[in-house]
């Protein structure tokens, strides 16, 4: 678990010249929500935001809230997330803890922040805990950019 | 939407309407905490605390977050509990807390003030924690700490116009429940918790809210709904499919601001 992370460039596909961008996403895969509750603030371009860095930062670009599970309440084994396929017969509903996608629509940030010419970005995304408790909950698998034009 | 009766009250009373916290009648209003506060009282199944601890603790979790089923099963949720409420006190309803409006009042004063107006403790301030339902070490009453330090903002009303406005179940569903999760971690407390949240008597008007946004995104995408292959799909425990929530007015309700009514001549 982090408190921040900054994504390596990524690379930005080359867009069509006079097509209007009709929407941007930012799709965080395999966000981990089995501890506390939280906030994800997300940037572009940013790499030294941190947690002292507001929403009114010209690099905001949105966020995602985390609505955590607060920990295991179980025996031994109780909150390991199977990895194994899903046998087809099994209609019991999924474990509660397989992690999370969310998607922040970044479309103004996105059009005010990355030049149609740039050819990278890089995103950062910090986690907030309000109140007192350590900001260490951030844990994810992938970045995807979507565009729609 | 909003509703008002000026010739006596409504002969078709089978559906019932689910109403502002902020804007209830004194009677409305006595009405649901007389059922919250008997329902607190039960230590059977059919109680407050049985209801809330089918959201988290105790084992198992049914609840579904950040799932395709996240507001059908969260509708069913709100439909039975409203039925055992309606088990103690004939015909109330959940009350829906606008967390888009009056930001800095922060949650509806009927919510937080000490006592109710007769002069007892008002049981939507706090509610107990049986043993069973608490986090390791956790409190045997429910707590907020609304707005602390680090929070989310409440949402707007242009935010919430925004996530109204897709008209795809699955884009709509994902960015409501985004603004969802948000309210739970302002409030704090018992509500920050997957496990806790049900506890705290505001999080059946939060979900009232959320069930709100999705009626009102049904009148304005009509046709739009679930994927087919979700329709079938059971809500454990309850005794209901996602295509059956998905008509409030077959669920025997629908949302208004206010209601008013008076009698008339027999």
């Amino acid at each position: 678990m982090v408190e921040r992370f900054v994504s390596d460039p990524i690379d930005l596909p080359e867009r069509e010249a006079g097509a209007e961008l009709a929407r941007a996403d930012l799709i965080f895969y395999g966000v981990d929500h089995s501890g506390p509750s939280f906030e994800a603030r997300v940037f572009i371009n940013a790499p030294s935001a941190d947690a002292s860095s507001t929403r009114d930062d010209p690099n905001f670009a949105g966020s995602f809230c985390i609505f955590g599970h607060g920990g295991c309440f179980g025996d031994l084994g109780h909150c390991d997330v199977p990895t194994e396929p899903l046998d087809p017969f099994d209609v019991r509903p999924p474990h509660q803890l397989i992690p999370a996608a969310k998607t922040v629509i970044v479309t103004e940030p996105f059009k005010r922040l990355v030049a149609p010419d740039d050819t990278t970005m890089t995103v950062t995304v910090v986690a907030v805990v309000p109140g007192t408790a350590s900001n260490a909950v951030l844990r994810f698998d992938t970045i995807r950019l979507l565009t729609y034009q | 939407m909003a509703v008002a009766a000026a010739a006596g009250a409504p002969r078709n009373t089978a559906l019932r309407h689910r109403r502002n916290a902020r804007t209830l009648t004194a009677g409305q209003l006595a009405s649901y905490r007389k059922s919250i506060a008997a329902a607190q009282k039960i230590d059977d199944d059919r109680g407050y605390q049985a209801w809330a601890g089918i959201h988290g603790l105790p084992l198992p979790t049914s609840c579904t977050h950040n799932s395709p089923l996240f507001l059908p099963w969260h509708r069913a949720y709100l439909f039975f509990f409203e039925k055992a409420l309606q088990d103690r006190v004939p015909g109330v309803t959940l009350p829906w807390w606008n967390w888009t409006m009056r930001h800095a009042e922060g949650l509806p004063p009927v919510y937080t003030a000490a006592k109710s107006l007769d002069g007892t403790p008002n049981p939507l301030r706090s509610s107990p924690i049986p043993s069973r339902g608490r986090e390791p070490g956790g409190p045997s009453k429910t707590t907020r700490t609304p707005g602390a330090e680090g929070a989310p903002p409440l949402p707007t009303l242009s935010e919430v116009n925004r996530v109204l406005a897709l008209s795809d179940f699955m884009d709509f569903q994902s960015q409501l429940e985004d603004i969802h999760n948000a309210i739970h971690v302002w409030v704090g407390g018992t509500m920050g918790s997957v496990a806790t949240s049900a506890y705290d008597p505001i999080f059946w008007a939060h979900h009232t809210m959320i069930d709100r946004i999705w009626r009102l995104w049904q009148l304005r995408h009509p046709g739009n709904q679930p994927p087919a292959s979700l329709l079938d799909r059971a809500l454990a425990p309850f005794a209901m499919t996602v295509r059956q929530t998905l008509s409030t007015n077959a669920l025997g309700y629908d949302y208004a601001g206010t209601t008013a009514a008076a009698s008339g001549p027999g």
